[in-house]
């Protein structure tokens, strides 16, 4: 049996000699161009599965059959499609590369793909008109609100509970 | 392909400003709801997610414009320094709107827990408030009903002294009277009929008998006699009484209504000594009404505690509280001299306790009086040994 003293001396000895031994580190990783697009095609991903997931609380608890929280339904729906279009967009200029936009002059642009053809190129530019979708998700998100506010005011002023 | 910018340009302007307005609008009504309920976490929770957007709109509205601007006055490079940290900042805020919105089904289940204590809070306040309520409620109507017991208690317990005296009273004037009245008539036989004598005598004897009513009258209000009981009908012993009434006189202006309940079951009773009380308690109204009054007598069966109750209502001068715990009193009387002996109500009370029932009275000053015969339809027996 050794000893607690002895095995004390052991551990000791072995952690010294790893400090005295060790090359230089490298300590922080080097984050290069392609992460900023992943790590923002993540957060797209990210939003559609927790607007997703509210919209599954909302339907479970039957509450998008009441005013308001039926348009803060409709607003995630919106935004789901949003994120998802966005999500597509990227994929296929900052990613993928299938389509490459150049600006020809101040109100003109050249849209290329090397992949799919003009039916991309159209469904891409078609893309990029993603406020048509967010735009409505916002407006629902007010309405809802708009909505519920104004129910609760009524219920105060009728001495609801 | 080659195409136009001007959609895309028009379209990101002109959402980005939307999306600033409508997610500012958005912040104001979640802060409206928190103004209405600062409790409620769901609000909270809405106010978050209305804020996250709100900043994630106008990190990439700004973005946005300021790209168009750029890239229309032919400022591209500079949009290049920019993008890194616009999309950084989209990014970050894209990623916290997502997190704060996973909340949600937590922010809820708190919700509905604190908001269930609330209910079941302000459910067991309102309960104890109206058990406190009843609680007032009942220790008032039993504090009254137990003043009057206390005071038909302490009247039941007058009147039975006032009863044994009299009884006592009676019994030793009953002999006397008697023997007067007997020699009187004795000496009567001997004496002429136009003789002055005679005419004396016929004064001892006609006051002698007036003396054996009153005797008579107080050994009926003492319970002395025994009932003598028939089955009968209370709705004709009523309408006995109110022939032989109205045939007094002065009754002509005097409205008399019935009200008969049709359930009353015939009932065991003395008649004669029924219709004294009710002849008594009429005549006592006819008295209080004067000439020009309403007379309202009712009738009612109580099945469950197998009673008849026959009111006695007038509208008439009714009795001062002070001389309603007297108005069963032998003697007690608020009629002129001569008018009455006082002891009509006092004879009434002792034949009803006689029959085991109750005679009760309410009275308003200005409003009439209400005299009320609660009779047993089945009396028992004890009660009937008792008395």
């Amino acid at each position: 049996m050794i000893s607690k003293d002895k095995l004390k001396l052991i551990v000791t000895a072995c952690f010294i000699t790893l400090l005295a031994t060790s090359s230089p580190a490298i300590a922080t990783q080097p984050h290069g161009d392609p992460e900023g697009v992943v790590i923002h095609q993540f957060s797209h991903v990210f939003f559609i599965f927790s607007m997703g997931i509210l919209i599954y609380w909302l339907r479970n608890r039957e509450l998008d059959r009441q005013p308001g929280w039926r348009e803060i339904k409709y607003s995630a729906f919106f935004l789901i499609l949003w994120s998802a279009v966005a999500f597509v967009a990227h994929l296929l200029d900052e990613q993928l590369a299938w389509v490459i936009t150049s600006r020809v002059d101040s109100f003109t642009m050249l849209v290329e793909t090397t992949r799919g053809g003009p039916v991309l190129a159209w469904f891409y530019y078609i893309a990029k008109l993603d406020h048509l979708l967010c735009v409505p998700g916002l407006f629902f998100l007010y309405r809802g609100l708009a909505r519920l506010s104004d129910f609760e005011e009524k219920k105060v002023e009728g001495g609801g509970a | 392909m080659t195409i136009t910018w001007v959609p895309i340009i028009f379209v990101d302007v002109a959402g980005a400003f939307l999306m600033i307005v409508f997610s500012i609008l958005s912040i104001r009504h979640a802060w409206r709801l928190i103004r209405k309920d600062p409790e409620n976490l769901v609000w909270t929770y809405l106010l978050w997610l209305a804020v996250g957007l709100a900043g994630f709109a106008i990190s990439r509205s700004a973005g946005h414009i300021l790209k168009q601007v750029l890239f229309v006055s032919g400022y591209d490079p500079v949009w290049e320094h920019i993008r890194p940290v616009s999309g950084s900042l989209n990014t970050m805020l894209l990623i916290v709107v997502a997190a704060v919105t996973l909340f949600f089904n937590r922010a809820w289940h708190i919700y509905q827990g604190v908001f269930a204590e609330r209910k079941a809070l302000q459910g067991t306040q309102s309960e104890l408030m109206r058990l406190n309520e009843t609680l007032e409620n009942r220790v008032q109507e039993r504090t009254a009903a137990l003043l009057i017991h206390e005071k038909r208690m302490a009247q039941t317990d007058r009147l039975a002294s006032i009863g044994q005296l009299s009884s006592g009273i009676a019994h030793e004037l009953n002999n006397p009277l008697g023997v007067i009245q007997g020699y009187t008539q004795l000496l009567l036989r001997g004496e002429e009929p136009a003789s002055q004598k005679h005419q004396d005598l016929q004064v001892i004897l006609k006051h002698a008998r007036n003396c054996k009513t009153i005797v008579d009258d107080l050994l009926n209000f003492a319970r002395h006699s025994k009932p003598e009981k028939t089955e009968i009908n209370i709705h004709d012993v009523i309408d006995d009484v109110l022939i032989f009434i109205k045939h007094r006189g002065k009754m002509e202006k005097i409205r008399i209504e019935t009200r008969f309940d049709e359930n009353v079951v015939p009932m065991s009773m003395d008649d004669k000594k029924i219709k004294q009380v009710l002849i008594n308690l009429l005549m006592n109204a006819r008295h209080a009404v004067g000439e020009d009054g309403a007379i309202v007598i009712s009738t009612a069966y109580e099945p469950e505690v197998r009673q008849i109750k026959v009111s006695v209502a007038d509208n008439g001068y009714g009795i001062d509280a002070k001389n309603l715990v007297r108005i069963f009193d032998p003697f007690f009387t608020t009629k002129s001299t001569g008018e009455g002996t006082g002891l009509g109500l006092a004879v009434s009370y002792g034949i009803i306790k006689n029959h085991g029932g109750e005679i009760q009275v309410s009275s308003k000053p200005g409003k009439g009086a209400v005299f009320t015969v609660i009779l047993p339809v089945n009396p028992a027996k004890d009660t009937l040994m008792a008395s």
